[in-house]
Formats: C-alpha cells, structure tokens, sequence
C-alpha cells in the first residue's frame, strides 16, 4: 500500500494552500478545490507533510491507501 | 427543420430545490414471495409472527457467523456487501452498536418500506438475535423521514416486543444522501444528518468510536429468516452461487409502486408488468444506469450476472416510465444535484453544472465534453458516493441511448413531437404509449 493524500472534502474550502507547497502532487480545480495527482513518493514526503500543516482547515491527511 | 421545445418540467419543493421525479410514496402493494413475504396475509402483529415462526432460538456469535457465511449472506442496500466480513469485523472489536437503517432516501424504492408495512418483526428478530449473539445491549432503528406510515409501523412493532434489548428509534432527514452510512452514524451522534468523511469503516469505528454494524432493513430481515428457519430453507430457493430471495421495487410513476419477493436466478422479465413489456428502465434507482428493453428482457435477478452485464441490481429498484429517458434523466440529475448535502466543493459545484449541461444536451445545444469533463471533476472526490452515483446514470442514458442524445442534439425529441422517426427498436413501443 502507498502512502496517499486524502481530503476531508466537507472541511475543504477551496484556499488553496496545498498547490502552493505541493504543486507537484496537486492541482486545483475550476472551482479551486485540489486535484491530487498520485501517491506520495519517498522525494515528495517533507512537501506533502508540510502541505497537511499548512491547510488552514485541516482537510488534509497523509494515509495508507491507493 | 428546427424544433425549440421547453426544458423539462422541473416541479420545486417549497424550499426551491427541484422535486424528485417520483415523490415518496403514500402507499406500497406488496405481493406474497416465497421467503420474508411468505404469509403476508396473516398481518404485521407480533402474535401472527410468532404463530408463523416461533420464537427466536439463541445462537452464539460463531454459530451467527457460520450461518451467514453457508449462505453467502449479502447486504441488500444495493453494494451486496458479504455480511460476514461486517459480522466478523464488528467481532473483532469490543461493544458493538447495531443499527437498522429503513431511511429510505431513495424515494422511488418502496421495499423497505414494505417490510415496515408487512414484516416488521423479522427485521427486528434478525437484528435481536445478532444483538444476543454479540452480547450487544443497544440497537438503533433509523426511521424514515418521508414515510410516516412505516415509521409509525415499526414503532407499533418494537412497542410490542420485550427483548430485553434496548431498541431506540430515531428519524432521518427528510433528504436522498441521510440514509448513507456515515450520514447515518452523523445523526444517531446527534449531529446533522449529512454525509462526513469516514476515514475507517463504520464496522471498525463507528458511532462514538464503537464498531458498529449498520445494514438496511431488508438485510436485517433476511438475518431473521436465516435465524428463525435455518440455513437448509433458506437455501432451498435461488441459484447456489446466490442462494435466497431478494425484494424487487417496480416503480412506474404516477402509480402505486409494487414490492416483489423474487428468488435469485428468476427472470427479471417476470416481475415487469405486460404493459411495460418493450420499454427501457433505470436499474438500481437514482444511483443505477439505464437498460434497454432487450437487457431487461435477458437479464436475470441476479447481482453478480447484472454486473456482468453492466447493470448493478443495486436496491433491487427498477423505474419504468413512457417518458423520453433523456428527459427523465434530466429531472434526475437536477433533483440529485439539489441532494447534494452542499458540503464538499466539488459536489455542490460540480453537480448543479452537470445538471445544467445533462438539460442542454435534452435542449439540444449541450456538449458532451463538458460532461464528461464535469463527470471527471466530481467523482471519488466527496464524501460519500453521491456525485459517483449520479454520474453513473448520466453516463448510462449516454451509452444506452446514444441515437436519442443525437436526436435531441438536432433540436428533435422522437418523443415529444411525434416526428415518428424511430430512435433504436426499444422505443416503438414508447411511441405507442406516449
């Protein structure tokens, strides 16, 4: 199993953050809502931790998944 | 030449939000089966139900388990989730919660509804005897929000009882995604009852962090039947890949729906009324896909050949109606967008955009692009299934009814203006109808 980012979609609200540190794992929406891309690789984890620290609403989450 | 013709007729509930294509309904015909509505006749009293079946003798968890697993027990809310693996996982965690869920929310299905009507007491043996089974001393039944006669049936029916469980009633919202499993979970913590993220399943931790074991009233039924009759009867109908019964809806709207008790393996075909021979339908509800008449025709009551053939039984709902299905398909898509519980981003905004394109396509100037791009947009990105839901059917009137999207596409519904010009041989027998 990989590690992957998951959204808590009902506490997302569009601000953007996770783009802004992690442009290489999410895109955003028409609507500005986060499109993650694939898993977290070994080279992307520092980014992706720091990009679920930053979320202003906490709608981010690194977990075991596909 | 060029047809202009309205948008479809769109009705709105008081608080604006579009109306469902078929309302909840006031009353339910429920046919004798050869299973859980074996003896209807007798009446929904506990006494009738004790005379049919005695009294619930006491198993322990392993025997539970292995009963459920001889049969191949499947959850009947429509994703036929293996029992056992719910059962099994609950197990493995310490006081677990079980909960009835009979919510409903999808309006055209009837069944469990009609289990409230007719069969109240196996659903609540089937989950009285899983309570004891796992020394569990609490169990929630969900009530519907849009049926009140059935909820005043199951509370008449649990009024009746001394288990010596505790069995606590609670009512959902009055909306299409309260009866999702973690909506449900949501509002037995006395939270709004809307979908929220489950990050682990409601069998490992549910409400309030408990293991809980949540399945529609159907599968609580067939639980009880199993219990009450034993594995031998229970298999005695069926295929032996799909042992058992299943509970069927035929919703035709504009009149009562049907409940129907059909043993796996029968022909779907039966249990569609003659006068709605050669009509397509939707599958599976508001969540499922469209079939043409010839699949009906072909399919068997069956979840694992309907999936083969691209058609999930789902809830055992099967929608038929004389309406262009470009049309119906797009009143269904502006209900299920007004549904949308307006929580997650790309639900909220992606299904009103979706509806809007799905009625310009039926307006004959939509792109297919653009739903297919939305259709991207919103699915496995919320909560719960509802956007995957409601693109799986906009997706199945798409790929079923290609010649009619084209149709309308040049600015003329075959249906509605009587241009005679036959789209696909599934429809000569709307043209009569209509």
């Amino acid at each position: 199993m990989a590690q992957v980012l998951r959204v808590d979609w009902p506490s997302c609200e569009a601000r953007g953050l996770c783009h802004e540190v992690l442009p290489e794992l999410v895109d955003l929406d028409e609507w500005g809502y986060p499109i993650v891309k694939g898993p977290v690789t070994k080279e992307l984890m520092d980014h992706a931790k720091e990009a679920v620290k930053v979320c202003p609403r906490l709608a981010l989450r690194i977990v075991e998944g596909r | 030449m060029t047809t202009t013709y309205l948008a479809p007729t769109i009705t709105r509930e008081e608080d604006g939000r579009p109306a469902s294509p078929v309302p909840a309904p006031k009353e339910v015909t429920v046919r004798p089966g050869p299973a859980l509505l074996n003896g209807i006749e007798h009446g929904p009293s506990l006494a009738a139900h004790r005379a049919q079946y005695g009294p619930i003798p006491h198993l322990n968890s392993k025997q539970l388990t292995e009963l459920v697993k001889r049969v191949q027990m499947r959850g009947r809310g429509g994703a036929a989730f293996p029992f056992a693996i719910k059962l099994e996982t609950v197990l493995r965690g310490s006081r677990p919660v079980l909960v009835v869920n009979m919510s409903e929310g999808e309006l055209a299905s009837a069944k469990d509804h009609a289990l409230a009507l007719t069969r109240p007491h196996l659903v609540l043996d089937g989950v009285v005897a899983t309570a004891k089974a796992l020394r569990s001393r609490k169990i929630h039944v969900v009530l519907p929000g849009e049926r009140p006669a059935a909820a005043a049936a199951m509370k008449r029916a649990i009024a009746e009882r001394s288990d010596g469980v505790n069995i606590q009633t609670t009512t959902a919202a009055s909306r299409f995604v309260a009866g999702q499993a973690k909506a449900v979970v949501e509002l037995l913590s006395g939270r709004p009852n809307l979908p929220a993220t489950s990050w682990a399943p409601e069998a490992v931790k549910g409400l309030k962090g408990r293991p809980t074991l949540l399945s529609n009233g159907e599968t609580w039924a067939r639980v009880g039947l199993l219990v009450l009759r034993g594995a031998e009867e229970y298999m005695s109908i069926g295929t032996p890949e799909e042992p058992g019964a299943t509970l069927l809806t035929m919703n035709m709207p504009g009149s009562v729906p049907i409940v129907f008790e059909a043993a796996y393996g029968d022909r779907l075909r039966d249990y569609i009324p003659q006068d709605r021979h050669g009509l397509p339908a939707m599958v599976g509800g508001f969540h499922g896909a469209w079939a043409t008449w010839e699949t009906l025709a072909s399919a068997r009551v069956s979840v694992n050949k309907m999936r083969a053939m691209g058609n999930a039984l789902g809830a055992g709902l099967v929608l038929s109606s004389p309406e262009c299905p470009v049309t119906l398909t797009a009143r269904t898509v502006e209900y299920l967008a007004g549904q949308s519980a307006q929580r997650c981003g790309p639900c909220f905004n992606g299904l009103p955009a979706l509806a809007r394109e799905v009625t310009a396509v039926h307006d004959g100037h939509g792109g297919l692009e653009r739903i297919e791009q939305l259709a991207n947009l919103v699915v496995r990105r919320g909560a719960c299934a509802h956007p995957d839901g409601t693109v799986r059917l906009v997706n199945s009137m798409l790929s079923t009814f290609a010649e009619e999207v084209e149709a309308h596409a040049k600015g003329g519904c075959t249906l509605k203006h009587g241009s005679r010009k036959l789209v696909g041989d599934s429809f000569s027998r709307i043209l009569e109808v209509a």
